[in-house]
């Protein structure tokens, strides 16, 4: 090559770059043209229901993920670009278009979204947020719309009956009497709590079940000093709880003491007035109280309590030390489906919350909200997103035979078949298996029916042969004591209490909340300790009422009674 | 030598009256490839340092990040008084002052102990065998340490009780619920953690004294014990007014991780300090504007602080850092 073709050669380079980059900006300019049109042709057939099953030419939908650090993808794929989004495209006609998208670790999302919002950035169409706080901030910003409206409108009849199984799960989200965000629904029942029983040790000591606390204490005793696994007395948990966290908490929470006599604490109870009351200020904590400084006194609860977290409380459960533990129904999965490897013949057994002695009980119940949908203001078309939406909850959330998600959400993804048409899962999967493409959806899981996974396991329990895919589904993740650990949630369904209050902080908590709750976690652990006598129960009563217990009541309830309506 | 004070104009009072005729950017101009290579980190320190400052308004804002640092309602001290309204405010300072306190006495004195007996062990090998031993501590967090503490000191078969009951057949004692001995833990386990790192700072001070010093005083007859009295210790000193100094902007830290990972509701009376205080009103309620004003609150109290203990240092053993 001489240096004039060399020169001519460099030329042609540039000329070309110049062109394609002259191509590629008109690219863009003509994709915003045919939108426009589009947007024309909404605006002039407004009469008709803008509503469709499928949209020809696509819709955009705009949204920014979080996505979990667990997820995995196939080669090449991305959280913008999957087979989900391939599938809306498809499916749907609904492009779904990613703003950015970050990895959710340490709140990244939260962070990405506040920056977002502080910096004045477009904010996706719709927005999916599980931080209560990012939520209110979101809501309050004015940028998202009424979308109890767009539900009532446009939502079809699986998501709106979901819904409809507990009105109060509007209750957060609700602004000046608008719904401003859509709950995002989870399996119901979730962290409901019964008592896990080692069945092996009440066999050998002979001994039923307690059904009532004086029963309990009796169990406790026999498994503390007359040990069937011949375990000395300072070495057996037989109620494994812990304070460290909360009162009320998740597992080893010892809440239901204070059931017993008539109150849950830490959270907003219905009084029988009809307002609401907070927990623990009720008389009956100081009963609860008392019987809890007993048992720790006598050895029936772990002498650390005070320190122990949820997780610490599994590990003597785990160990093979602890007789009874707390916690909800799927615990026979994780933790305690190790303990039968550290001692042998370990059988841990659900059993219902015991009463007290005029037979009341109470253990705390499971909002099934796991977050929230927010729609845009400016979202051009709202409709499609409950296209996308209603779609899901229609094929997808308790999938029936013939459905298109009948054997799992993705051929490929989460099962495969085999040449004969059978479905294969996990590891048998070529390439193995995507264990989550459900958070591939914009809204995360797709679409959850609460009670849909639970009345699966009830079927079970009966007996009945597992058909459906949620039925099989729990089968092959949980085993045969989750679905009768289920039927005893289901049988005390009456005694779960929800926390009444969902809305956001209100002014006085914000600034009085954490030291009310300062002084109730240490008056209640002094008093289980002993350094302090059952009387300071009252005095803390009162300073909680006078240091902002009274103002926060009182916002409380005026909160309550505008969403009760 | 006249010529070096030449080749060094900045460093004599006299060429300064020189500089006073030059125009203000004559030095700049003269010499910008020195001036370059400070650049990096004077953007550095502007992006990261000064710029960030300007976020200090929320101090006195109901900050909404929605509304930004303009929009935002301003509150004047509301911010502040909130803090000291709080009837356990006062005792969350006094908490993290005694803790902090105790820290950085202890901090400051068993390294100093400690990097003068290595000193003397003759054995280069276990001499670096033990000054690597203690420092590890330093690298671990105060996450996997706060479970292992938990466990060691557990009054169901802790290590450290076992010990206390079979050996000294005292009661056990519960180190993590009671106030007074979670104090106890807490600072002891810092020094712990913390006084094998600190000693590379005296090591390094201690290899720095000049051998003939130690020859002439064993000439002059004095003992190990002499010589350690009156040149280690003295030589010594300097450096730790400087780590002593330093230390001081940190009066109001008491060490946000470890105390978050040991506390529990017992030890609230005798051990919450200002930084779980903030972490559990600011944090989690995100209240920034709160959560602001403390660290400035902070900020202002440590910079106080190291301007007296600067002051005091030069006046007292004239020594100056800067």
């Amino acid at each position: 090559m001489n240096t004039k073709s060399k020169k001519r050669f460099t030329f042609t380079l540039c000329m070309l770059l110049i062109v394609s980059a002259i191509v590629g900006c008109s690219n863009s300019g003509n994709k915003a043209e045919p939108s426009n049109t589009a947007n024309g042709n909404a605006a002039v057939g407004n009469e008709e229901n803008p509503y469709k099953e499928k949209y020809d030419p696509p819709v955009t939908i705009s949204t920014a993920w979080g996505v979990d650090p667990a997820l995995t993808f196939r080669e090449g794929e991305t959280i913008e670009n999957n087979v989900a989004t391939k599938w809306a495209l498809d499916t749907l006609g609904i492009k779904v278009d990613s703003l950015w998208s970050v990895t959710d670790t340490n709140g990244a999302f939260a962070t990405k979204m506040r920056l977002a919002m502080s910096s004045g950035q477009k904010m996706p169409d719709i927005a999916v947020v599980n931080d209560k706080l990012l939520a209110q901030d979101l809501i309050d910003s004015g940028m998202f719309q009424d979308a109890g409206a767009l539900f009532d409108k446009y939502a079809g009849e699986k998501w709106k009956a979901a819904m409809n199984l507990d009105p109060g799960v509007w209750n957060a989200y609700v602004n000046d009497g608008k719904r401003m965000g859509i709950p995002l629904l989870d399996y119901a029942y979730n962290s409901d709590y019964l008592l896990w029983i080692r069945q092996d040790w009440l066999d050998k000591l002979n001994l039923q079940a307690p059904k009532t606390i004086a029963e309990l204490e009796a169990v406790m005793e026999a498994f503390k000093n007359n040990n069937p696994q011949g375990l000395a007395p300072d070495k057996v948990v037989p109620l494994s709880v812990g304070f460290k966290t909360s009162m009320n908490t998740w597992m080893g929470d010892p809440s239901w003491v204070f059931g017993a006599y008539g109150t849950l604490p830490s959270q907003w109870n219905l009084a029988a007035d009809g307002t609401l009351e907070y927990g623990s200020t009720n008389a009956g904590i100081k009963q609860g109280l008392i019987k809890l400084k007993e048992w720790r006194d006598k050895g029936y609860i772990p002498q650390e309590a005070a320190l122990w977290d949820e997780n610490k409380t599994s590990e003597p459960a785990v160990a093979g030390t602890a007789g009874i533990i707390p916690g909800p129904y799927w615990m026979s999965g994780w933790p305690l489906l190790d303990t039968a490897k550290n001692v042998e013949g370990a059988v841990w057994k659900p059993y219902a919350i015991p009463t007290g002695e005029d037979g009341t009980a109470m253990r705390h119940g499971t909002h099934f909200v796991n977050g929230v949908i927010l729609i845009n203001k400016d979202m051009k078309n709202p409709e499609a997103f409950f296209t996308y939406e209603n779609y899901l909850f229609e094929n997808l959330a308790d999938p029936q035979e013939g459905s298109p998600f009948e054997l799992g959400a993705f051929e490929g993804y989460d099962y495969a078949l085999d040449a004969s048409g059978n479905p294969l899962y996990l590891d048998d999967v070529p390439g193995g298996a995507i264990t989550a493409p459900l958070r591939y959806f914009i809204v995360r899981d797709g679409a959850r029916i609460p009670d849909a996974q639970f009345k699966a396991l009830l079927n079970l329990a009966e007996g009945k042969e597992a058909t459906t895919y949620r039925e099989k589904e729990v089968i092959a993740q949980y085993g045969p004591e989750t679905a009768l650990a289920a039927t005893v949630v289901m049988q005390q369904e009456d005694i779960s209490k929800k926390d009444m209050f969902v809305g956001p902080s209100t002014k006085t908590m914000k600034s009085r909340m954490d030291y009310l709750k300062k002084i109730e976690a240490q008056t209640f652990n002094e008093i289980i300790y002993g350094a302090k006598p059952a009387e300071a129960f009252d005095e803390f009563v009162k300073s909680w009422k006078s240091s902002g217990g009274d103002d926060i009541t009182k916002e409380v309830n005026e909160w309550y009674s505008n969403v009760a309506k | 030598m006249p010529q070096q004070q030449t080749l060094q104009p900045d460093d004599t009072s006299g060429t300064v009256v020189k500089l006073k005729g030059k125009p203000l950017f004559y030095y700049l101009i003269k010499q910008w490839p020195f001036h370059l290579m400070v650049l990096p980190s004077l953007v550095f320190l502007i992006i990261f340092a000064y710029l960030p400052m300007g976020g200090l308004v929320m101090a006195f804002q109901d900050y909404k990040p929605w509304l930004g640092l303009t929009g935002s309602e301003w509150v004047g001290f509301d911010q502040f008084r909130y803090l000291f309204e709080r009837e356990d405010s006062l005792q969350v300072i006094w908490n993290t002052l005694i803790i902090a306190i105790f820290k950085m006495v202890l901090n400051l004195f068993a390294p100093f102990v400690f990097a003068i007996l290595l000193n003397e062990i003759r054995k280069q090998l276990v001499k670096r065998f033990v000054q690597t031993l203690v420092y590890l501590p330093h690298f671990l967090s105060w996450v996997i340490l706060g479970g292992i503490l938990t466990d060691l000191l557990s009054t169901e078969g802790g290590l450290v009780n076992r010990l206390l009951t079979g050996v000294f057949g005292i009661q056990p004692i519960f180190f993590l619920g009671n106030g007074d001995w979670f104090r106890f833990t807490v600072i002891l386990s810092d020094v712990w953690k913390e006084f094998g790192f600190g000693t590379v700072v005296f090591l390094a001070a201690l290899a720095n004294v000049n051998p003939s010093l130690y020859e002439a005083a064993e000439v002059d007859g004095a003992s190990r014990w002499k010589q350690t009295l009156h040149i280690t210790v003295p030589s010594m000193i300097p450096i730790a007014i400087v780590v002593g100094t330093l230390a001081l902007g940190n009066v109001l830290n008491a060490g946000f991780d470890q105390i978050f990972n040991l506390y529990n509701s017992l030890v609230y009376a005798k051990g919450d300090i200002i930084d779980t205080f903030v972490y559990r009103t600011a944090i989690l309620n995100g209240e920034m504007g709160f959560g602001t004003a403390i660290g400035l609150f902070k900020s202002v109290i440590s910079f106080i602080l190291v301007v007296i203990s600067y002051r005091l240092a030069y006046k007292l053993a004239n020594y100056r850092i800067f």
